[in-house]
Parts: structure tokens; C-alpha cells; sequence
């Protein structure tokens, strides 16, 4: 039987790597995000790649949205075996006093409170699978803070305190739930932000001396649905290249 | 195959977790390297990765002797010309109350467990530096994090090891080396059989959230994950398959 997977935030960046990257593993991906074009193109590129994939929009800070895409996928597909949450990002890189209400509730709703809005609307689905892989998104900045991205850093702080309980809660049924804390990745949004060389001489104490691309974070996200990982939940995975090492 | 034309050395591969590991990296197109103390249960692990069409050797080792380890980097160089993934395995888990715990004790699960991780790590690293590539796992145990009642000399040891690893990861990164840690939840193997009834260990093994008993081939994954191209931005890690039972 196919897997499908829903992947939120797949419009760009890590999204894509991991749409990409599990449709390889002959994963159906369902791409999900805000950005509706964006998706669409990830979804054409995976399937004229071989891959078996469609777009889907959603505001994943939309309870409503967030229900009527779960029910659409499920509907339709019969099933959600893999659901990655990745949209998600700073947005702002600011002092603390300078975050108004709205920019604060911004960042927390869509790191955290979309991961929370897609979990309860799948976690029923696999429960009665019996089965199912949830891999949400963290950061390097959840273990280190970040003096400039401070509602950024408690979000992504949150999702693997929300990751580690709802691993708890989902065990009994075969569900496993994880967390992927990306460090530095070269992806479009972020590079588009700063040169290259400012970027370097910011990442230069990496131990690996570089930044992440995102088909090596993807990777994470892809060894946490498989088989071979079919004994870890609860945990975070640190992709960082030695960055932050807990 | 993803390790194919790979070279990885396995200390403590005669049996259990490691034996597990060195079948796994044999499978996946790796020459393998079955180093342990036990000679005899070495070769036969030597053997089965030869019948299944991969190439292997035995070596006998004692990792906390510093000559035994240089003479296996040295044979394993004249065998297979280099080396590309070390899995550090090899430990010994005796246990005794702090307060009854003798010097002779502590000396020897830390040198064995801890000083086994550094004679090793010290005897491939030059090599992998030349190459500028290579992996080093050192397997722990969830022990490290929350620790054992009449363990405290394990516990110590294997959460040095990942102290270790994660300033190893820092040392050698630039050179292209990965190091990591897999943490292990408690297992069905020979290693906790030797202090707990068959009843109260199949209970305990069974008590996570998964409700699984670990099995040695349970941790193979996550060895060739971080062992395989897949694994390339992760150093300094501790990974913990541990069903669950300690959530870091």
C-alpha cells in the first residue's frame, strides 16, 4: 500500500527538499501551504521527477482550514501515514520591545499553533490506523534563544515540549512523533536575507564548517518515517552540523 | 547499498547490539571488521557476514589495552587500506551499590567503556583526517541520562562518552568527520541478563510507551543513518532509541 504524507510549509525551502525526498522513497505527497503557486509548482516538479504528489492550500493557523484540508486528504486518499509540519519561520528579526501583539502571535501561531491544529486534526486518523509518523520542525534557536527572534525561539522551544507529550499520548496506538531542529540551511528565504559572505563568517564556527542544504535536513525528516526508525519517538534531532549539541 | 566499498571497524561486534551493527554494515555493501575480546564469537560474526557474500576479518582486541588498539588500526589499514566508519560498541556493564563499589571496579568500567572510546578514536582519526571523510558512533546507553542504581560506574562512563564525542565532533568537523552518539533504551541481550531474573527482565524490557521489547537489530537503522550519506549535517548528536522511555 502507498504511504501518503502531508506536508505542511512544502511550497519552498525544506518543504520542498522533503517533498522531493519522500516521494524517492515512493511516498504519495500531499503539499501543503499557504502559498498556493508555490505549491503547485514543488507538486509538478515532484511528479514529473516519477513522484506521485498534489498541492493543497492552507493557512495552517486556520483551525477550519486546517479540518477541511485533514478531511479532504483523508477523504480522498483514505488514509494519512506521515504528516511533517514544516511551515513555519522568524519573520521578524527584532528586539523584543519592538514585537508588537500581532507580530508576537504571528510567529507563535504559525510555528506552533499550526503544528497543534495539524496533529489533532490527523492524530484521529491514525489512531485508527493504528499507525503513523508525525515529524514536526524545530530549530537550533529552541535550544540556544536568539536575542533578535525571541517569540521564534519559544516556538520552536514549544513544538518539542508539544512533540514530546503528544508522543506520550500516541504511543499506545503505534504513533510515533518526533522533532527535526534544523541549524543553518541554505534555503531561498534565508539567503535571499544576507550575502553569502556575510552568511559565512556568521556560521563560521559550525564544526563542519558549513551550512545545511535542504536535501540533508530532508533526510532526517525521511529516516523518521521509515522502518528503520520505527523504535525512537519523542525525540529531537539535532541537524545542525554540530552547531547546538545538547 | 548504501555503504558499498565502505570500510567500518565494530568493537564489541561478537554479540548483541554490535554483532547486530556488523551484520547490518555487511549487508549494506561495507567490509567489516568484527573486533572484540571474544576471538572465537568474533569469527563466527566474521563468518556469517563472508556466507551472506560480504568481506570481513576478526580481530581480537582488548580496547582498553593502548598496544591491543594500535595493533587493530594497524592490521585493519594492512587488510583493507583504510576506514570509513568506526562503531565504538564495546562495554561491559558490572554492578555494584557506590558505597560497596571498589576501586578496581570503577577503573575498569571506565577504562573499558570510556578509555575504549578514546585508545580507538585516537588510532582511526589520523587516517580518517587524511581522507577527509569518515564516521565515528559511539554507542551509549539512556543510562547516560538517567542513570542506574548500582550502575553509577556505567552510568559515568557512558555519559562521558557522549561528553567525549559531542568535543571529538568539535575537533575533527573540519575535516570532513561526523561523530555520534546512539543511546540505546535497555535491551534484550546478554548484557542485562546478568543481574535480573528472566520475569522481572522481560517486564522491565517491555515497560515504554511503545510497549516493544528492543531486540539487538532494533538500533541497525539508526547506525546506517548516521553511517550512510543520510546522516552528512549530524555531528556531535546523541540519538536515542529508547521507545520512547526518555524523551531528551
Amino acid at each position: 500500500m502507498t504511504q501518503v504524507a502531508l506536508i505542511t510549509g512544502g511550497a519552498n525551502g525544506i518543504g520542498r527538499a522533503v517533498a522531493h525526498r519522500m516521494a524517492a522513497g515512493g511516498i504519495t505527497v500531499i503539499v501543503g501551504d499557504y502559498d498556493h503557486a508555490g505549491a503547485e509548482k514543488v507538486s509538478g516538479e515532484v511528479s514529473s521527477a516519477g513522484g506521485r504528489s498534489e498541492a493543497l492550500s492552507v493557512d495552517v493557523t486556520v483551525g477550519r482550514e486546517v479540518k477541511a484540508l485533514v478531511t479532504d486528504v483523508a477523504r480522498r486518499h483514505g488514509r494519512i501515514d506521515i504528516l511533517a509540519n514544516i511551515a513555519g519561520g522568524s519573520f521578524y528579526t527584532k528586539r523584543l520591545e519592538e514585537f508588537t501583539w500581532a507580530e508576537w502571535k504571528e510567529v507563535i501561531d504559525v510555528n506552533l499553533k499550526g503544528t497543534f491544529l495539524m496533529c489533532r486534526e490527523v492524530a484521529p486518523i491514525m489512531q485508527k490506523q493504528k499507525s503513523g509518523r508525525i515529524v514536526n520542525t524545530a530549530s537550533n534557536y529552541a535550544l540556544t534563544g536568539s536575542p533578535t527572534r525571541i517569540p521564534y525561539s519559544a516556538a520552536k522551544a514549544g513544538i518539542i515540549g508539544f512533540g514530546k507529550s503528544l508522543a506520550q499520548e500516541l504511543a499506545p496506538y503505534g504513533i510515533l512523533v518526533n522533532t527535526v531542529a534544523p541549524g543553518p540551511t541554505d534555503t531561498p528565504r534565508v539567503m535571499a536575507k544576507e550575502s553569502a559572505e556575510a552568511r559565512r563568517l556568521r556560521w563560521s564556527d559550525i564544526p563542519l564548517g558549513r551550512t545545511a542544504k535542504p536535501d540533508e535536513i530532508a533526510e532526517a525528516f525521511y529516516f523518521l518515517t521509515t522502518p528503520e526508525s520505527a523504535w525512537i519517538t519523542g525525540q529531537t534531532f539535532h541537524v545542525n552540523g554540530g552547531l547546538v549539541t545538547p | 547499498m548504501r555503504l558499498q566499498g565502505k570500510v567500518a571497524v565494530v568493537t564489541g561486534g561478537a554479540q548483541g547490539i554490535g554483532r547486530a551493527i556488523a551484520l547490518g554494515l555487511g549487508r549494506e555493501g561495507s567490509k567489516v571488521v568484527v573486533a572484540d575480546l571474544q576471538a572465537d564469537r568474533a569469527k563466527g560474526v566474521t563468518d556469517e557476514i563472508r556466507r551472506s557474500g560480504g568481506e570481513s576479518d576478526a580481530i581480537e582486541v582488548n580496547v582498553a589495552n593502548e598496544s591491543a588498539v594500535k595493533r587493530l588500526a594497524q592490521k585493519t589499514f594492512d587488510r583493507f587500506g583504510r576506514i570509513d566508519i568506526l562503531v565504538n560498541d564495546a562495554g561491559i556493564y558490572p554492578r555494584a551499590l557506590v558505597v560497596e563499589m571498589t576501586e578496581e571496579d570503577w577503573d575498569r568500567t571506565i577504562n573499558v567503556n570510556l578509555g575504549g572510546n578514546f585508545l580507538c578514536c585516537r588510532a582511526f582519526v589520523p587516517a580518517m583526517r587524511a581522507q577527509r571523510s569518515g564516521r565515528i558512533i559511539s554507542i551509549a546507553s539512556s543510562i547516560a541520562h538517567y542513570g542506574a542504581q548500582e550502575g553509577a560506574h556505567y552510568a559515568a562512563s557512558k555519559a562521558a562518552i557522549v561528553g567525549f564525542i559531542k568535543a571529538l565532533a568539535r575537533e575533527v568537523g573540519a575535516d570532513g568527520i561526523t561523530a555520534n552518539v546512539i543511546c540505546p533504551g535497555i535491551a534484550n541481550t546478554a548484557l542485562p541478563r546478568t543481574h535480573r531474573s528472566e520475569e522481572e527482565l522481560i517486564q522491565r524490557l517491555r515497560s515504554n510507551p511503545l510497549g516493544h521489547v528492543l531486540e539487538p537489530e532494533d538500533f541497525v537503522g539508526p547506525i546506517l543513518f548516521l553511517a550512510s550519506d543520510a546522516g552528512s549535517y549530524i555531528t556531535g548528536q546523541a540519538i536515542n532509541v529508547n521507545c520512547g522511555s526518555y524523551m531528551v
